[in-house]
């Protein structure tokens, strides 16, 4: 859960609260409001003459074991790690209604229009798959397979540890695939989608 | 046209010296003839004169009448449940896009009580449609909209305001104009018009005798002159086609050319021509034509929602725009507008009670003229390349194309804050120059872009046109091409980090060194990232090959040529800023290039769409790979040349980035994104002279300024298929248990972890976890 890798002297609760803040695998986005946290260090104006590299010779990473968390610590060394997480953005309602306009506009043949709607719905949440698959099936309407294909691998990059998003991904880029004559890229996708 | 005329002169000229030959006959009989034949000549003559006059009315009213300059607009603000803007600037949004502190129920005003908005929008045409009128409201807490919901209108989940007008392109004779149609504005505009200058309009044939003994009447009466004699018709020719001197030549053809006109178009057609001709004022070297500019320039309100002592003010105007000047001398203007009420109520335009509630209405002209020009010269500039591709000039300045860009009001307001902020505090300020561009991160839309320290100058566009060697900025795309090969290397794989010299087949040495002038034996790949240490990253490019990780660089977007020395592994590749912004693009988005955009949509004058400028994705690198990359961006920020990023930035705001600084602090870059922005800035003089500058202590301070001025959310990549996170102990190059000194959780690409591993306390053991699989086996 909690992806910590060289907290020095942290506390576990500060720990925690902020690898859960900004990691938080399976988690939307963290928002952060302006100002939404206190600087960790007090702002220092900016240096002149700040070597880019260290050149006083890193200490080695101390990580202590679990069972010696320190409870209490220094406050002012900040715990901060590389973050990941396991599945994309949920959509918000706002999305979900310019889909629905899209969908609306695919059905009277409007590609161009549902994909106006559909690029309006990734600028809010560029980080859906729902939107890249979208995406790929008004192309495909409008017979741009090559854009199609595309955005469903994008889609699918983003589909993490979803499976029900991952297949659907896998069998779209199957149809994509299929239809541009790549029988084999096409079967390879297929058995993707049948591994899940 | 005035080849014509002078055919004429000859002709003229020609037929006088056969009169001579002619003068045999006798006295009287000869004047007879000569008053006859001159008075031949004047008819022909005259008649020569009408054909050329015609022509030129004809010519220039058939074909286009008007060169309307295309309208530039930012990208519209959406507003909707969740949606990210600070209480500030939706504030400033609202200012841009024209809007009023007010009642929020007249379209075009807004209250604000807190963090709660009622607003008013005026509708848009929007290329994919139409956003109606719609009164809403809605909450601003956390720099979040919540409570969204339409009062008034058609209900709606997303709602876009009207996008702000930011710049335009304009014919060379600096004319600016929004065109209306006789049917859409209000009807008092046209009958108080001609209430005032013109009462015979529908009558008269062009000139009107009469009106011009009314007008001096009226004049008498009022003690001062309130009407002009001349024709709506006649003001027409005198502003189309004619010069401003005053001569009787030109009262004459102005005389002439109106009954032409007349001749040839109906009235309603003249005086809609009028309307969108008239000349009301001057903003710089941009001339106010029009009456529906004018509404726009004086009151920041669409023609047809003015109030009658607005549209009176306006027809007021006509008499003297820069005289009658509302902004400048409010007193005269009161009057004269006054004066405009009175003769409409005269005309029976007004009933009694509403006059006197119009005259004591106080002007209502907005402080300052709700678009200023070239706000943004950096990004019109940028617009303006990206327009060239498709479009000629000539069109761009005539057709009153409407353009919509991705300039996003905020964005770029707070990249302007941070260069003009940061940039004095830096050592020997005065000799720096300074480029920001930011972009949105998974669109590639270009939202903000800063060409020098004073962003409203429009001079030398550094964000464009400052060519620079890269440095360091090169090195994620150097460990990219070689994570490609997880066979090869992982983030743990131990590189070299000791000197060495290399010789080049014509005897020079190249000797590379890390900035400290350190060496530290070995370290493992995602330490050299984070730390950019130099030796590591020739070592490993050399490796991998140079050709290798040019591919690379092409493949993400250099389009220029790329030296194959080995001094472009730390970066001797020079580009401008929105070519890295381009290039680290692919980097923040999972190794899917996206191009940058500066327009979403181009419509001609009538909403017909032009161009649509979609958003594109192509994947060139494996997802996984770039995952690694980004891991170690991330690392970057937290423990490595990019940490001081956090002495102004919340810890909750996770990040990605590269520092970059060329010899002698030519040149400071920092290039680095969070979950929404990718931005790039870039420090350095403009004779290419030496700083004591890097990229953390040059460039990144203006980055972080940039970043800590806009609510948004963190870096936190999905991990993409084949890719294992492990505990590992790199020193070891083993993996171990999740508590153990040394444990760091790295990505892996799948099959790459490391075989062996260590328990806490440094004993390795082969296949630990085939042993324990093989109990359950």
């Amino acid at each position: 859960m909690i992806k910590v890798t060289s907290i020095r002297f942290a506390p576990l609760a500060l720990a925690l609260a902020l690898a859960g803040c900004a990691s938080g695998p399976g988690g939307g986005s963290i928002y952060v409001p302006m100002g939404g946290g206190e600087p960790s260090r007090a702002p220092e104006p900016p240096r002149t003459a700040e070597p880019e590299q260290n050149s006083e010779r890193e200490p080695e990473p101390r990580v202590w074991r679990k069972s010696e968390e320190p409870a209490v610590s220094e406050p002012e060394q900040p715990s901060r790690t590389p973050s990941y997480r396991e599945s994309g953005d949920a959509l918000p309602a706002a999305a979900v209604t310019l889909i629905r306009d899209a969908d609306q506009r695919l059905q009277q043949g409007d590609s161009a229009g549902a994909i106006s709607s559909l690029e309006r719905a990734q600028r809010i949440a560029p980080r859906s798959a729902e939107v890249y698959f979208k995406l790929a099936e008004a192309y495909v309407a409008g017979d741009n397979l090559g854009a199609a294909e595309q955005f469903t691998l994008k889609g699918l990059s983003l589909a993490g540890n979803n499976s029900s998003l991952q297949r659907s991904g896998w069998l779209l880029l199957a149809d994509i695939r299929r239809a541009r004559g790549n029988v084999a890229g096409a079967s390879q996708a297929e058995d993707r989608a049948r591994a899940l | 046209m005035w080849l014509r005329y002078n055919r004429g002169m000859s002709k003229s000229s020609s037929s006088r010296k056969k009169s001579p030959k002619s003068r045999s006959g006798n006295q009287k009989s000869g004047f007879w003839r000569f008053m006859f034949r001159a008075g031949a000549l004047g008819l022909v003559l005259l008649a020569g004169w009408m054909v050329y006059l015609d022509a030129v009315v004809t010519s220039r009213f058939e074909g286009r009448r008007f060169e309307v300059p295309s309208r530039v607009y930012a990208r519209p603000l959406e507003l909707y449940d969740g949606a990210s803007v600070s209480a500030g600037s939706l504030v400033r949004e609202l200012e841009l896009s024209g809007y009023r502190p007010g009642d929020g129920v007249r379209a075009g005003t807004y209250q604000r009580n807190g963090g709660r908005f009622v607003i008013s929008t005026r509708g848009f045409l929007f290329p994919d449609g139409e956003e109606a009128r719609r009164r809403l409201s809605l909450v601003v807490s956390g720099d979040r909209v919540s409570s969204f919901s339409v009062l008034a209108g058609p209900s709606a989940a997303i709602v876009r305001l009207e996008p702000a007008r930011i710049g335009g392109i304009y014919p060379a004779h600096r004319e600016d104009r929004v065109l209306v149609q006789l049917e859409e504005v209000p009807e008092l505009l046209p009958q108080g018009l001609m209430a005032v200058e013109d009462r015979r309009f529908y009558d008269h044939f062009g000139v009107a005798p009469l009106s011009i003994a009314r007008a001096m009447l009226a004049n008498i009466k009022a003690g001062g002159i309130v009407q002009g004699g001349s024709t709506l018709t006649q003001q027409l020719v005198k502003n189309f086609f004619l010069s401003r001197e005053q001569t009787l030549v030109r009262k004459g053809n102005e005389a002439l050319m109106s009954i032409l006109l007349e001749l040839h178009y109906d009235k309603d057609d003249i005086l809609e021509t009028y309307l969108n001709e008239v000349y009301l004022g001057q903003a710089g070297t941009r001339s106010i034509h029009g009456f529906g500019l004018a509404s726009q320039f004086y009151f920041g309100e669409s023609l047809k929602d003015l109030a009658p002592h607005q549209l009176a003010l306006l027809i007021g105007m006509v008499k003297g725009p820069s005289y009658y000047n509302p902004r400048r001398h409010p007193e005269r203007a009161t009057s004269r507008r006054n004066l405009v009420l009175d003769e409409m109520a005269e005309a029976g335009l007004l009933a009694e009670p509403e006059l006197a509630k119009q005259k004591s209405r106080p002007l209502g002209v907005s402080a300052k003229p709700s678009f200023t020009e070239n706000r943004y010269p950096a990004y019109i500039d940028l617009v303006h390349r990206h327009l060239a591709r498709d479009y000629q000039q000539e069109d761009l300045q005539s057709e009153g194309l409407r353009i919509f860009t991705t300039l996003d009001p905020a964005v770029q307001h707070a990249s302007e804050t941070a260069v003009s902020k940061t940039l004095p505090k830096l050592a020997n300020a005065d000799e720096l120059e300074a480029a920001l561009v930011v972009t949105a991160k998974d669109t590639g839309e270009v939202l903000a872009l800063v060409g020098g320290k004073d962003p409203q100058f429009a001079g030398f566009n550094r964000a464009v046109d400052a060519h620079r060697p890269m440095g360091s900025l090169i090195k994620p795309f150097v460990y990219l091409t070689a994570l490609e090969q997880p066979d090869r290397y992982t983030l743990i794989t131990p590189v070299k980090d000791q000197a060495f010299t290399l010789e080049f087949d014509d005897g020079r040495l190249w000797q590379p060194k890390n900035f400290d002038k350190e060496e530290r034996g070995e370290v493992p790949l995602h330490l050299a990232l984070s730390k950019s240490y130099n030796l590591p990253a020739v070592r490993v490019g050399l490796d991998i090959g140079i050709p290798n990780v040019q591919q690379t660089l092409r493949d993400f977007g250099v389009t220029t040529p790329i030296s194959d020395y080995p001094s472009m592994l730390l970066g001797s590749v020079s580009l401008a800023p929105v070519d890295v912004a381009q290039l680290y693009q692919g980097l923040a988005t999972g190794g899917f290039n996206t191009p940058l955009r500066t327009i979403r949509e181009v419509t001609d004058a009538d909403n017909e769409p032009l161009s649509r400028y979609n958003l594109k994705v192509d994947q060139v690198a494996d997802p996984a790979a770039v995952h690694l990359v980004q891991y170690a961006m991330q690392e970057t920020m937290q423990e490595g040349t990019g940490r001081s990023a956090y002495y102004t930035l919340p810890d909750q705001l996770t990040l990605a980035g590269k520092t970059g600084t060329t010899d002698d602090g030519r040149d400071a870059w920092f290039a680095g994104f969070s979950g929404d922005l990718l931005a790039v800035a870039w420090v350095g003089r403009d004779d290419n002279g030496p700083t004591v500058l890097t990229g953390a202590s040059g460039a990144l301070p203006v980055w972080s300024s940039m970043m800590s001025q806009i609510p948004q959310h963190g870096f936190s990549p999905v991990m993409p298929d084949g890719v294992q996170y492990h505990w590992v102990d790199a020193e070891a190059q083993a993996l171990t248990g999740e508590g153990c000194a040394n444990a760091r959780l790295v990505p892996f690409i799948t099959g790459s972890e490391p075989v062996m591993s260590t328990d806490c306390n440094g004993n390795i053991g082969r296949q630990i976890r085939s042993w324990f699989e093989g109990l359950f086996q």
